[in-house]
């Protein structure tokens, strides 16, 4: 009889591992088709549509090290510079490429 | 020899059990997005509701719509913005539509619009949310929800910003509001860029 309930509680170990796995598939799966709106016409996305990042710490995150890119070589000046946007005096960015 | 049968059948019942337990759990988790708050909302394009204003880009390639509670404020020369100000000069909401100017690229967008902004006006910024392939009136886009805290005032800033590809121009379109009114502003900027059509 132990022997028994030994050897089912394995089994149940091993399926909950598989269920596990399926789960995790699952939601991938369900993350790439979340957006109801994403409809791509030109080309599939390679990559999965919608990114989730992992939290950040608790404290505000620094910019993540990147390369800059060629357009930011030269930002516009802060303190009303440049185009005197509101971006440039501590107002929301705008859409400009920073050219 | 019986009661042993139905002590196996007892202990199968159980792994069942448990392996209906879990599944259902896993997929209860799979479902909820896994990542509450992180998923990306949905965005249909849909025409403004009546009453709402337009502004077109200069180069007539985009028109940005905006709720009647904003008005048009300065910006650059080729770009239409529209903004909900406080007395004090606090920018409660931020729309911002502007020809494609520089490297945007559909592929990469967020990581793009982040470089930007921490090149630019923000000391830092985070990505959120992002989505490829999302339906626009006209065209097609890749959109990017992020905070950053600008250099200057260290105001903390939520927005959605994407590139939408029309069919021969692209162009950007911001929406924006303190990211601690985000959630309240959120829904009347998402009708804007949900409105955003492009040519």
């Amino acid at each position: 009889m132990s022997l028994t309930f030994i050897r089912s509680a394995a089994g149940a170990a091993l399926l909950a591992v598989l269920a596990a796995g399926c789960g995790t598939a699952a939601t991938a799966q369900h993350a790439a088709a979340k957006p109801a709106a994403a409809q791509p016409r030109h080309s599939a996305p390679v990559h999965a549509p919608v990114t989730t990042p992992t939290p950040p710490p608790a404290t505000t995150a620094p910019a993540p090290a990147t390369k800059a890119p060629a357009s930011s070589a030269n930002p516009i000046p802060q303190g009303n510079g440049g185009d005197q946007d509101p971006d440039n005096n501590g107002g929301p960015s705008d859409g400009d490429g920073n050219i | 020899m019986t009661a042993h049968t139905s002590l196996r059948g007892r202990h199968v019942l159980a792994v069942l059990a448990s392996v209906a337990a879990i599944a259902a759990a896993a997929a209860a988790f799979a479902l909820s997005g896994g990542s509450p708050g992180r998923a990306f909302p949905a965005l249909v394009p849909a025409a403004a509701p009546a009453g709402w204003p337009h502004l077109t880009l200069t180069n007539g390639t985009a028109v940005l719509s905006y709720p009647p509670s904003l008005r048009p404020v300065s910006g650059d020369a080729d770009a239409v913005s529209a903004a909900q100000v406080s007395p004090k000069g606090v920018f409660r909401l931020y729309l911002n539509a502007t020809p494609r100017q520089g490297d945007e690229q559909l592929r990469g967008w967020a990581a793009f619009r982040l470089r930007l902004l921490t090149a630019d006006d923000a000391a830092s910024a985070r990505e959120l949310a992002a989505a490829q392939g999302v339906a626009f009136r006209g065209g097609t886009g890749s959109c990017v929800i992020d905070t950053y805290v600008t250099r200057i005032g260290a105001h903390r800033y939520q927005e959605i910003a994407c590139l939408v590809q029309g069919r021969a121009s692209a162009s950007v379109i911001v929406a924006a509001a303190p990211a601690a009114t985000w959630a309240q502003a959120s829904p009347l900027l998402l009708r804007a860029v949900a409105a955003y059509q492009v040519r």
